[in-house]
């Protein structure tokens, strides 16, 4: 049975029922963004000051979306753009060679364990592309399709480097737990 | 279908939240934002008011000149008129006084 426009309507009003306000959204998505910026940049007021930028835009062009999901696409999509045109202007993140990542010290946050911050580390270490492909998958469970589409590359090229990245950060792992051992 | 490696990638990469501020700067930044778009839209607004004043000025004043000249040549134009009428009337004038002279 097909529904009319007032029933979907009404179903809209049911699953969501506060109209949606920019303060709404940036409440519910400013973790996203943040993370996406965090992740890639490695620097907290570096990724609040991107995260803050994606907002603002956002905020100017509100009136336009029409859907949380296109929303919630659009500002990954722009959260990943910004933080690599970011990392560009600064140059100031002198780029680390994977092989030159050290182990981290097992003294930090209490919370954080030991492989998730060596993990981090070498994601950090990857070049621009790879690193926000890397981190839309896993952070935040994107298709190659949607990360294609956001990032404006051909599926073949983040599927590449997903393979490659994987099986880079496996080898380092696995050879750095050697070294532990 | 994910293994265990991709799962600890997930992991690693979960999501953090910003400073606890984050979100009253982000809502102060954009109604700064929103305050200076409307103050450039007033500067925008004052600078094409002034300048349609300034063409409607300078049209106006434009015009009167034209008028001027134009009252001005039409006034140099009736005193040539006036000055040839008053110089054939002095000739005929003339020609009449010499002939009641030689009757």
């Amino acid at each position: 049975m097909t529904k009319t426009g007032q029933e979907i309507g009404e179903q809209q009003r049911v699953d969501n029922p506060e109209p949606r306000t920019f303060a709404s959204v940036l409440r519910s998505h400013q973790s996203m963004v943040f993370s996406i910026a965090y992740h890639f940049l490695r620097d907290r007021p570096a990724a609040e000051e991107v995260a803050q930028d994606v907002f603002l835009q956002l905020h100017k062009r509100f009136e336009e979306f029409e859907s949380d999901a296109h929303i919630a696409f659009w500002l990954r999509k722009v959260a990943g753009h910004r933080s690599i045109d970011y990392v560009r202007k600064r140059k100031s993140q002198a780029a680390v060679d994977i092989d030159d990542v050290p182990v981290p010290s097992v003294d930090g946050e209490p919370e954080d364990h030991f492989l998730n911050r060596r993990l981090r580390l070498l994601i950090g270490s990857l070049p621009e592309k790879p690193r926000m492909v890397m981190i839309l998958r896993y952070q935040e469970d994107m298709r190659p399709e949607e990360i294609a589409s956001a990032m404006d590359m051909p599926v073949r090229t983040v599927k590449s480097h997903l393979q490659r990245s994987l099986a880079m950060l496996r080898e380092k792992i696995d050879r750095s737990m050697g070294d532990v051992r | 279908m994910m293994d265990d490696f991709e799962k600890q990638l997930q992991e690693a990469l979960s999501r953090k939240e910003p400073s606890p501020f984050f979100e009253a700067r982000v809502l102060g930044a954009v109604k700064r934002q929103a305050r200076e778009r409307r103050a450039s839209m007033r500067m925008w607004w004052a600078t094409a008011v002034a300048a349609v004043l300034i063409v409607v000025a300078v049209s106006v004043w434009q015009h009167q000149r034209n008028e001027q000249a134009r009252e001005e040549a039409t006034g140099r134009e009736a005193k040539a008129r006036l000055e040839l009428a008053l110089k054939i009337t002095s000739v005929k004038l003339q020609k009449i006084s010499q002939k009641v002279e030689g009757i």
